[in-house]
């Protein structure tokens, strides 16, 4: 239809209907349909804490920090500690690697960390659904005794909490923290940090009884006073050197230990530390910050080190000294310290199981060392065999972190003594895992357990989501993890990742200061803003925009008007971070 | 406020005081300043403007034809290969009668390869509904762009206005730059008498099949005629808050000449000087300057050019096969006129070549010494063949 319009007449003769085009429903045309279909980011699946990291860089790209730290909270109780000492697999898993360097996820898990601290955020509650939920959860809430009140324990405590039951924490040390406490040197983590994050665990309402050793009849005591048990008592035995002369090496552990109660406050002349992990590390970067001179024995190359190569990076540049492909044979003491006989190893072609290069020694070639202090970190295992879930019986369960034991009462086994990977992000997943299985054993039954736990998996990853355990949001994505090839890169631009202010290697030798600084406010907002928000919706509006029948529209949240909708497929293609899919309509 | 500004930034700036909501252009050389002054103001916020990068001046059209077709005042700017290939959307804005506004830069077309002033890129759009300014200076490069948003939004026509490469694009001259509220008080927000809405969708440019395409042509036609009229009334208007106008054509000492001298752009700044030189020597020379090609004003120039003995016309464009295009026009303007002294068609200044004062007295000289043209297009200055 032609209308002749004679504004003001301007001749203005022009092909315009005279009706609207709503009678012409162009959804009749669609064989594809495209829908809101939210999917899994590739970091969060890594995450053993699960944290729904697209979401919370969202957040803090935007400025809302205590949003992103409430959905830090919804899945770790730990942030600014997470924000420090966590191995952060996320970023290594990060999409925007491929682009232009990963996103600085552990930073800005700290930064949001400290903020939370700083400001004073106080615990969401309820941390779900209304006062209902919680209020129905608490009535019908259990009794759990927790051995230790390392990251696993404190974890299974917050949960549990979270989920209506009252936790008792017994710890053997004076204070909590476990490993967190008493491992971790200061540098990387001051106490105050911890100590905050501990209390607002204790402000929950859970109560912590420390000098509380753990005894074989820990399991049996209270029986009635508890409906059960989580022991999460950590790796505290350090694995043995065999070989002649081991007395004379200190166990890096228990020093690591004296340095944080406060009994080591110097060490003069030089110190030889065995071993290439974490533990090492610390011991190593936590003598040359008492005063030695300290050299490493590596039995395998720099490149194979277990420990964290950004830990092994610092300590170099403090002065540590890494000795590589040498093995200690024994060691002596005379009257100026001592002598450790190593033997010259080599790379041979043959690969170990862990898929790394042996080495083997290099026949005939033994040296000397002299050295005022030799210290141990090889590794460590269960202070007593009892800790571990025994083997072979048949009311065990092996869960994703933790093991479950069935019995008069449910005993289960977490943290360091179930976990792959010795790392506090696992013993929080530990301590999560722990919490559903006993909250769908009390209420649902034990048979329940396994099929619920493989229900919160994030994407087809092992980690848990208390989030979708709840039936939250979170539960309603898709498992599909989001690959870089999926994200539209036409909306990135190159931007580098942020480095947080470290102390020079002469600031921090001889001081035990905090080595990283947090980012500021403007470094955090422009590095979360990186972040592909993978698979998430993050209102960037382009489907709508980009709709050319002006099929889409707001109404509290996006929707789609299929009675226009052609199935163009070019909200979906213009989405940046798949958060849109294309299915074929069902005919 | 006076200030030194390069052309290109004449038309940044009026388009800033015009308060434009859209713009989209793709860089081409000798344009491009004009939008990168118009990005930047978009980015710090001196405009409350989107401005629409695309991947080609096709797309910039396109753009800007969806933005004027939700109602909201627009711009672009091109120049050359660029112009050439916004071609087909050129036809379509005048047709769905959308009254965007476009600089346009002079610049010759390729090959061989040059980016220097030619008029042959705008007059190759002369069929496709838009009318064509032309300026001569960096005032008159500011002053057009304010008319031709009154001028288009009046009668929803899309207006070029059109600049010399280099010569006007690239040099600083003094220019006053009217305060906003002078513009807001000459050029009131834009009400569109046609816009799309989401709320009550229709549809728009939609099959017109040949009981109705005729009478749509006629209406463009129509509004075109009814451009002179308008042109006078918005310039009136102009001249009352800005002291300034300029007509669709300009006479210098046309009444009593005896050769009158046509021509657009910069080069008219010098022939005013010739014509100065010539009078002062005795000579009854004119100059007639065309500023809008169009519509073309036949009417101006029947009335001011019956009554002298020749006519040159400079024309710093060809059309292949032909001849100059303005000779072409004003041929056509007089033919059915009772007074059509002959027309004399020189071409020169192409590809950025100086039309310098020789070259204009010259032309002179010519044009009196012979009774009638002998060829259609004289090529002065030519070097070789």
């Amino acid at each position: 239809m032609k209308e002749q319009q004679k504004t003001k007449e301007i001749p203005l003769y022009i092909s315009r209907s005279e009706i609207s085009t709503e009678g012409n429903r162009t959804g009749f045309w669609r064989f594809v349909r495209p829908g809101y279909d939210e999917k899994t980011a590739p970091c969060s699946r890594a995450c053993p804490a699960g944290e729904d990291i697209a979401r919370i860089e969202m957040l803090a790209g935007r400025g809302m920090y205590m949003a992103a730290w409430e959905t830090i909270l919804r899945e770790n109780p730990f942030p600014a500690v997470c924000g420090r000492v966590c191995f952060h697999p996320c970023e290594r898993a990060c999409n925007r690697q491929e682009l232009d360097g990963a996103v600085s996820v552990n930073r800005l898990e700290r930064f949001i960390g400290d903020m939370a601290i700083a400001e004073a955020y106080a615990l969401p509650h309820p941390f779900y659904g209304d006062d209902r939920e919680s209020d129905r959860r608490s009535a019908v809430g259990k009794r759990i005794a927790i051995a230790g009140s390392g990251p696993a324990g404190l974890s299974a405590a917050y949960f549990l909490t979270r989920l209506g039951h009252q936790c008792f924490v017994f710890e053997a040390e004076k204070e909590p923290g476990g490993v967190l406490r008493w491992g971790i040197p200061r540098y990387r983590l001051p106490e105050d940090i911890l100590k905050t994050e501990i209390s607002r665990i204790l402000d929950m309402g859970v109560e912590i009884f420390c000098g509380q050793p753990l005894t074989q009849d820990f399991t049996d005591r209270g029986k009635g006073d508890f409906d059960a048990v989580f022991l999460a008592c950590g790796y505290g035995q350090s694995l043995s050197l065999h070989i002649p002369g081991e007395e004379y090496a200190q166990d890096g552990l228990q020093f690591l230990h004296s340095v944080r109660s406060g009994k080591e406050t110097e060490i003069q002349g030089t110190a030889l530390v065995i071993g290439g992990g974490n533990t090492a590390i610390d011991v190593a970067r936590t003598l040359i910050r008492l005063g030695a001179e300290v050299k490493i024995l590596y039995r395998r190359r720099r490149q194979d080190m277990p420990a964290f190569a950004h830990e092994v990076g610092m300590a170099a540049e403090e002065g540590l000294e890494i000795m590589e492909l040498l093995s200690p044979l024994r060691i002596q003491a005379d009257k100026e310290g001592y002598v450790t006989e190593v033997q010259k190893m080599k790379v041979s072609d043959m690969q170990g199981r862990d898929g790394r290069c042996r080495s083997v020694p290099d026949e005939g070639k033994r040296q000397n060392l002299r050295a005022s202090h030799i210290f141990t970190a090889i590794g460590a295992e269960a202070e007593q065999p009892w800790f571990l879930p025994p083997k072979g019986t048949g009311d065990i369960l092996e869960l994703p972190f933790c093991t479950f034991r069935k019995g008069e009462r449910p005993l289960l086994y977490g943290g360091d003594l179930t976990t792959t990977v010795k790392s506090a992000a696992d013993a929080i997943a530990s301590g999560k895992a722990a919490a559903m299985a006993l909250d769908t054993c009390f209420r649902e039954g034990y048979e329940a357990i396994a099929e619920k736990l493989e229900q919160c998996r994030i994407g087809d990853g092992n980690s848990l989501s208390m989030e979708i355990y709840l039936s939250g949001e979170r539960g309603k994505r898709s498992g599909q993890t989001v690959s870089f090839g999926e994200i539209n890169t036409d909306y990135f631009s190159g931007m580098q990742r942020r480095q947080p202010r470290i102390l020079s290697p002469e600031d921090r030798a001889g001081d035990f200061s905090e080595t990283e600084k947090s980012f500021d406010r403007e470094t955090a907002l422009a590095e979360a803003s990186r972040c592909f928000n993978c698979g998430i919706c993050n209102d960037c509006d382009n489907c709508r925009l980009f709709c050319p029948e002006v099929a889409i529209f707001i109404d509290g949240t996006r929707c789609i008007n299929y009675d226009y909708c052609k199935g163009c497929g070019i909200c979906v293609e213009e989405c940046p971070r798949n958060a849109m899919s294309l299915e074929e309509e069902k005919i | 406020m006076r200030e030194v500004l390069e052309g290109s930034h004449a038309v940044s700036e009026a388009v800033r005081l015009a308060k434009v909501q859209v713009m989209s252009a793709y860089p081409i050389t000798p344009q491009t300043h004009i939008v990168e002054a118009l990005s930047e103001y978009c980015a710090d916020g001196r405009m409350d403007a989107r401005f629409i990068c695309v991947e080609s001046e096709h797309s910039a059209m396109a753009a800007v034809i969806g933005a004027a077709s939700g109602g909201v005042r627009t711009f672009t700017a091109s120049s050359s290969q660029g112009l050439a290939l916004m071609h087909e959307l050129l036809h379509w804005a005048s047709g769905a009668r959308l009254p965007i506004v476009m600089a346009e830069v002079n610049r010759a077309l390729g090959p061989g390869w040059n980016i220097w002033m030619d008029q042959s890129d705008s007059l190759a759009q002369r069929d496709t509904g838009w009318i064509q300014l032309y300026c001569e200076d960096g005032q008159e490069v500011l002053d057009t762009t304010l008319l031709a948003y009154r001028l288009a939004e009046s009668l929803n026509l899309p207006v070029m206005v059109v600049l010399d490469a280099f010569f006007l694009s690239h040099t600083y001259e003094p220019v006053d730059v009217p305060d906003q509220e002078s513009v807001d008080a000459f050029l009131p927000p834009f009400v569109p008498r046609i816009c799309l809405d989401t709320k009550n969708p229709q549809a728009i440019s939609q099959m017109a099949p040949p009981p109705v395409y005729m009478e749509m042509r006629h209406n463009i036609q129509l509004a075109m005629e009814r451009v002179p009229e308008t042109f006078e009334g918005i310039e009136k208007e102009f001249q009352g808050i800005f002291g300034r106008s300029y007509g669709a054509v300009e006479a210098v000492q046309c009444e009593d000449a005896d050769i009158i001298l046509i021509l657009a752009g910069t080069a008219v700044s010098t022939c005013r000087h010739v014509i100065s030189e010539l009078r002062a020597k005795g000579e009854k020379a004119g100059l007639l300057k065309l500023k809008m090609f169009r519509p073309f004003p036949k009417k101006e120039m029947r009335e001011l050019l019956g009554n002298a003995k020749k006519i040159a016309v400079i024309d710093r464009n060809f059309s292949f096969g032909a001849s100059g295009i303005f000779a072409q026009e004003i041929r056509a303007a007089l033919y059915n006129s009772d007074k059509r002294p002959p027309v004399f068609g020189y071409i020169t200044g192409l590809g950025g070549r100086d039309v310098t004062p020789e070259i204009l007295e010259d032309i002179y000289r010519m044009t009196k010494e012979k009774a009638e043209p002998e060829r259609e297009s004289v090529w002065v200055g030519l070097q070789h063949n």
